[in-house]
């Protein structure tokens, strides 16, 4: 694409400053896109399903590997420093258990002994849901 | 940032290079969508949570739809309600045909089972339109 030269030499009227304009409005807009993609977020390969809901904004996010390893935030975690997680969140919201909403996204190719454990430890704070985190498969 | 008009008072003719300009922006750009559209797209199921009490419960207490993922035959199955599945078509086949939708469904889960059928089941549950469906862990350890 030749902007700035013409063959006739005559002055050419071609306005840039627009299109400059939006070319780094764009540009900015996918660099904040990708860095929205949560530091929360382990690399797992969740099940590919449909599922039933948007992904909705979550106080935790818990990552379980394929080993059965849980991560949060990037830290490796036990169950019982788990539960004093969810104890933490719990009373940041004043002990109001419908407001802490909980995301587990586990690796399809791992066991459920993980999941089953976090599930038991959320009921015990009388948290009655649980959000899955899945992948909508490719079309 | 003015890059094409200047005052009056500076007429001299600038010269300002913006062809390698728009090509790294351009550049920058296509890398931007193209890394982008490699983000895949995350969704959520919402099962509710039940956990059994150290009494003995049966299945019938959990009543209507109680979809166990547990071991058998040679790896993990679907049973519900005594009949074995092992395909997710036909456990949302059989669970399309629950009458009973208004009383949720039950997903019981193995600690063995693969993590992967239990998402499978409550992904059929929901998508046979029960109410409401709840992860009921099985675990051996209280």
């Amino acid at each position: 694409m030749r902007f700035n030269k013409r063959a006739r030499g005559g002055a050419l009227g071609m306005n840039m400053t627009p299109m400059i304009d939006v070319v780094f409005l764009l540009l900015i807009y996918f660099m904040t896109a990708m860095q929205v993609k949560s530091v929360s977020k382990e690399d797992v390969e969740l099940p590919p399903l449909a599922g039933s809901q948007e992904q909705s904004e979550s106080s935790l996010t818990v990552n379980v590997m394929r080993s059965g390893e849980i991560f949060v935030n990037g830290n490796p975690l036990t169950v019982p420093q788990l539960a004093s997680l969810v104890g933490d969140e719990l009373a940041r919201v004043d002990n109001e258990p419908s407001r802490v909403s909980v995301v587990v996204r586990a690796d399809r190719r791992g066991r459920a002994g993980p999941v089953n454990q976090i599930v038991s430890a959320l009921e015990r704070f009388d948290i009655r849901r649980v959000n899955i985190g899945v992948q909508e498969p490719r079309p | 940032m003015r890059l094409t008009s200047r005052s009056a008072k500076h007429q001299a003719k600038l010269d300002l290079p913006l062809t390698s300009m728009i090509d790294v922006v351009f550049l920058l750009l296509i890398y931007f969508i193209v890394t982008s559209s490699l983000i895949e797209t995350e969704r959520e199921l919402d099962p509710g949570i039940k956990v059994q009490r150290a009494t003995p419960t049966s299945a019938a207490d959990l009543a209507p739809a109680v979809v166990d993922v547990v071991r058998g035959g040679p790896g993990f199955v679907y049973r519900l309600g005594g009949r074995e599945i092992t395909s997710a078509a036909e456990l949302r086949s059989v669970l399309t045909q629950f009458e009973n939708k208004i009383d949720g469904a039950f997903v019981r889960v193995d600690d063995d089972a693969p993590f992967d059928m239990a998402a499978i089941a409550i992904q059929a549950c929901k998508d046979a339109r029960f109410l409401t469906v709840s992860y009921v862990p099985l675990s051996a350890a209280p």
